[in-house]
């Protein structure tokens, strides 16, 4: 930022200098001026309405709203004068004439919270102390501020019904009081226009169209809006009971390889919520559906795996940590290499990827190690992992005049992506989306392309060859039902300065993907194109960074400026093995027949092949860590709370079974350990100040190396659409998540039919 | 798209401003605001829906749903009100199966409310299209649908 010249000031005959450029209000907060107010936020646009903010200015007729004017130089400002302070207790009066005051007035107030000694003199649904909001109400505090102790006027109950339809969150506008927050959030912030004003005097209400519920009207439950409500309207379903969270601890989403920061809200040494961080520059607060919402109920799942158990003939039998490790050391001792198979998730961390190769290749002397993001792109692999590691910045998103998405929709996920598409389109890029059916980002783009995913790639390619001969020399070679809408965005693009390429899952997990992965690479390496790849593997980068791949050694893939050649061993799933050993991964139909199954895990599969042991893992809020964004950043993970019961860290548990089996050199007593050791063996790897960067990988060559892969469920609901966590559908365990994974796929049922 | 509606919006530039305009326009083809159009021209203008519809039910003179052939307007104005407006408008909607605001599904009758219709001395009084009845009763009133298809 540049030094801007300070203006002169006086606040309450106190002589202050404040920055120029901003709000009396503003002004005021950064100098410690207190000036009660409730309908301005920052980051959001002021808007003036609940008039609480009023100041006296020298030489300003009547009484400015603070937030909506701008300070000048010499300005002399007043802000607690006898006048003020009655005026603001008149209108706050008038705000809640319309608010059920109960919760404010009552003259039990004080003890009732500690003693609950009175009977409760108002209904559940008229506020008191049952409100969700109680000792968290920035209303409460308002109040108590402006020193309002009664009110004078008859309160009037609107009676609308409580909305509790939607997912995650349930609504009581009874409470509301118009400060329009949650409107401006959702639509200037977001971006996103599910709430806007309804009717108007008496009748104004907040929500969609039409009595639309939020899922029909395409609200991406980013929860910003329950976020930033001064009061009880708005609630998290799960979290609404709970009252003021104790503490909270900011760590990394690891459900995507966006890596949004999260502050986890923590009540007795449990997650209760996620709120964003508006200042995180990865993100900058704009989280998804699954950060904000499906973190709880994952976590605290009823169904969580507590004790090593062992399977025997009359179900599982509870053991120690001690006869668990003994156990898995016996039957892994002796296994040749080729018998064994490991396989992790790319949901783990930097730290725990790493000590599982050590583990496969020290201890088992193998390289057979498999995870989601191997079977699920199989051949296709190379190309793939080629333009993830040569992937951009998030931000380039912002500079960028031509944008054009392939397979995309950020409603449910990837929204700070999605979101900064947008804020760019807004501001005047060119946006183009290309897709089988609706994108969320079709509302603001030039062209919206609809299309069957087999001819995705052909576009592209129309597309890098008028651009690669300049546009319009030469005559274009398209279909006919495309040549007016190519030439023209294809005009628009080479104009441009700055293009990005968005590949969505959509186009991942397609039958067609190679195709437009090579025309990619194409508009990337010719025609200087950025290319984004939102995939859902969370740590892909870390995984190919911590060699956790077959035949990639730690570090190898990191030095930028060389290339590499990523030859896989061939790795036969038709082969019956003696050991497979699941590492924080879920997901069975990876499974190949074998004689013993260990399972390492927060959540049981979801399956009839019971794992002959079991051992539960700690999750990503209970042990302490790193993973690596898309972007290539080396992001935090805070341990919040204690792991559940006697569940514990993926490395830890690693650790152990070598040093019984005595085997290799992972003897970690801590995660700072584990870090030494990578430190040592990936250069450069936790410099905080840079992103880590990758040698180019070679995508000419590419060897089968998979045999006997699952099926892939093309076209479907497959891996990328319904999202997991270790393998675990977040759907399985996260009741909105289960309605909304629904919604996506009956209404593209519905537009499969439609078409 | 249908297409009355593609001709109407070409009409506009694809500036926000344009929104009441084009309301406007919709209004008066139609006769009312469907939710084919207003998604219509929300991709048009690259405004949400939910904005759209926020935006015009500000406004009195929009409205969202088909009108029927014939409208009946209740007057609740406070005389019609205290002489049985309310218990008439009850009827209504329980006979024709609708609430206030809404259409019958055959179209034939959309109802409404009005304060005052300025004939208070005749209260209660009830609006079918341009014809005033005055002194309603429940009665009277269901006769007097019959006459209209
Ligand atoms: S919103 Fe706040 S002031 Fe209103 S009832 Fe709830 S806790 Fe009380
Ligand atoms: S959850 Fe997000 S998208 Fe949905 S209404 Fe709230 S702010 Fe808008
Ligand atoms: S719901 Fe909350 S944020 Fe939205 S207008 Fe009402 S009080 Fe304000
Ligand atoms: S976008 Fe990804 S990292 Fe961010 S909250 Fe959603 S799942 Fe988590
Ligand atoms: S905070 Fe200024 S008007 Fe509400
Ligand atoms: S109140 Fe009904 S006509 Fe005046």
């Amino acid at each position: 930022m540049t030094r801007e010249k300070k203006l002169k000031v006086t606040i309450d005959s106190r002589e202050l200098e404040v920055r120029p450029n901003t709000t009396i209000l503003q002004a005021a907060r950064e100098s410690d001026v207190y000036i009660p107010s409730l309908c301005t936020l920052e980051h959001l646009p002021s808007y003036g309405a609940c008039r609480l903010c009023i100041v006296e200015v020298d030489g300003l007729r009547g009484y400015p709203t603070s937030c909506t004017t701008p300070v000048e130089e010499g300005m002399v400002i007043r802000t607690d004068t006898s006048e003020l302070r009655s005026l603001r207790q008149e209108i706050l009066k008038l705000l809640l004439s319309e608010h059920p005051a109960s919760c404010l007035f009552c003259e039990e107030h004080d003890e009732c919270k500690e003693f609950q000694g009175t009977i409760r003199k108002v209904g559940v649904t008229t506020g008191c102390r049952y409100c969700p909001n109680d000792a968290r109400c920035e209303l409460q505090e308002i109040t108590e501020k402006v020193g309002l102790t009664e009110t004078s006027y008859p309160v009037y109950y609107r009676g609308f019904p409580v909305e509790k339809y939607d997912p995650f969150y349930d609504r009581d506008y009874n409470l509301c009081i118009l400060c329009g927050r949650c409107v401006r959030v959702c639509n200037s912030v977001r971006l996103n226009g599910t709430l806007s004003f309804k009717q108007r005097g008496k009748l104004t209400t907040i929500g969609p169209a039409f009595d639309r519920t939020h899922l029909e009207a395409g609200c991406e439950f980013c929860g910003a809006c329950v976020s930033v409500c001064p009061t009880g309207v708005l609630s998290t379903k799960v979290s609404k009971w709970y009252g003021k969270p104790d503490s909270q601890v900011a760590t990394t989403c690891v459900y995507c390889p966006v890596g949004c920061r999260l502050e986890l809200q923590l009540k007795n040494n449990e997650v209760i919520d996620a709120l964003p961080d508006y200042d995180s520059p990865v993100d900058q607060g704009l989280l998804c559906v699954k950060g904000r919402f499906a973190i709880p109920e994952y976590i605290l799942s009823p169904e969580r795996l507590g004790t090593p158990s062992r399977l025997t003939p009359v179900g599982y039998e509870v053991i120690s940590w001690d006869q668990a490790i003994d156990e898995a050391a016996g039957r892994l001792r002796g296994t040749k290499p080729e018998e064994s198979l490991v396989v992790v998730s790319p949901q783990l961390s930097n730290e725990d990827l790493f000590v599982a190769q050590q583990f496969t290749r020290q201890v088992l002397g193998s390289d057979s190690m498999i995870s989601s993001v191997m079977v699920d792109l199989g051949n296709d692999l190379v190309p793939f992992l080629e333009l993830a590691a040569g992937g951009s910045t998030f931000d380039t998103i912002e500079g960028a005049r031509g944008i054009l998405t392939v397979g995309f929709d950020s409603t449910y996920g990837y929204s700070p992506v999605g979101t900064r598409i947008k804020k760019a389109a807004q501001e005047g890029a060119l946006l183009v989306t290309l897709g089988a059916c609706d994108s969320n980002l079709d509302m603001l783009s030039e062209t919206a392309f609809q299309m069957d995913h087999s001819r995705w790639a052909e576009f592209l390619g129309v597309l890098a060859d008028y651009q690669a001969r300049g546009g319009g020399k030469g005559k274009l070679k398209a279909r006919k039902e495309w040549t007016d809408d190519i030439e023209r965005i294809s005009r628009a693009f080479s104009d441009s300065s700055t293009n990005i390429l968005v590949v969505g899952p959509e186009a991942i997990f397609s039958r067609a993907r190679r195709e437009v992965f090579e025309k990619a690479r194409v508009l990337r390496d010719k025609l200087g194109w950025k290319i984004i790849i939102a995939h859902p593997y969370t740590n892909l980068l870390g995984m190919l960074a911590m060699g956790a791949f077959p035949g990639v050694k730690p570090g190898e893939c990191l030095r930028e400026g060389t290339s590499v050649t990523l030859s896989f061993p061939l790795i036969d799933l038709t082969k019956r093995k003696k050991v497979v050993y699941f590492i924080g991964e879920g997901r069975f139909d990876m499974l190949p027949d074998c004689d013993y199954l260990i399972y390492q895990n927060g959540l049981p599969p979801a399956t009839s092949r019971q794992p002959d042991l079991i051992l539960p893992a700690s999750l990503f809020t209970e042990s302490s860590g790193t993973t690596t964004n898309g972007e290539g950043r080396v992001l935090k993970i805070e341990k919040a709370t204690e792991p559940f019961m006697d569940a514990k860290s993926d490395w830890w548990i690693l650790s152990r079974i070598a040093e019984k089996m005595n085997k290799g050199k992972l003897k970690y007593k801590d995660v700072a350990g584990v870090q030494t050791v990578i430190k040592r063996q990936v250069k450069g790897f936790y410099d905080s100040r840079r992103r880590i960067g990758f040698a180019r990988i070679n995508a000419e060559e590419t060897t089968k190396w998979l045999k006997g892969a699952p099926n892939q469920e093309w076209e479907g609901s497959g891996a990328g659409k319904n999202p997991s966590y270790r393998g675990i559908p977040l759907a399985r365990v996260v009741a909105g998540m289960k309605v909304v994974d629904e919604w996506v796929n009956t209404s593209l049922l519905s537009e499969k039919e439609a078409r | 798209m249908p297409e009355p509606i593609r001709t109407i919006l070409e009409k506009h530039s694809r500036e926000p401003d344009e929104l009441i305009p084009i309301l406007q326009d919709v209004q008066k083809e139609y006769g009312y605001i469907s939710a084919e159009s207003v998604k219509g021209i929300s991709k048009y203008l690259r405004i949400s829906e939910n904005t759209i519809y926020g935006v015009s039910s500000f406004y009195a003179q929009f409205r969202f749903t088909e009108p029927g052939r014939h409208s009946v307007k209740v007057c609740l104005g406070t005389a019609c009100h205290v002489r049985g407006g309310a218990t008439l408008l009850e009827m209504l909607e329980r006979g024709l199966g609708v609430h206030c605001g809404e259409t019958t599904e055959d179209k034939r009758f959309g109802l409404e409310r009005v304060a005052c219709l300025g004939c208070c001395a005749l209260s209660p009084v009830v609006q079918i299209d341009k014809e005033i009845f005055s002194r309603m009763t429940v009665n009277r009133l269901t006769e007097q649908l019959k006459e209209y298809e």
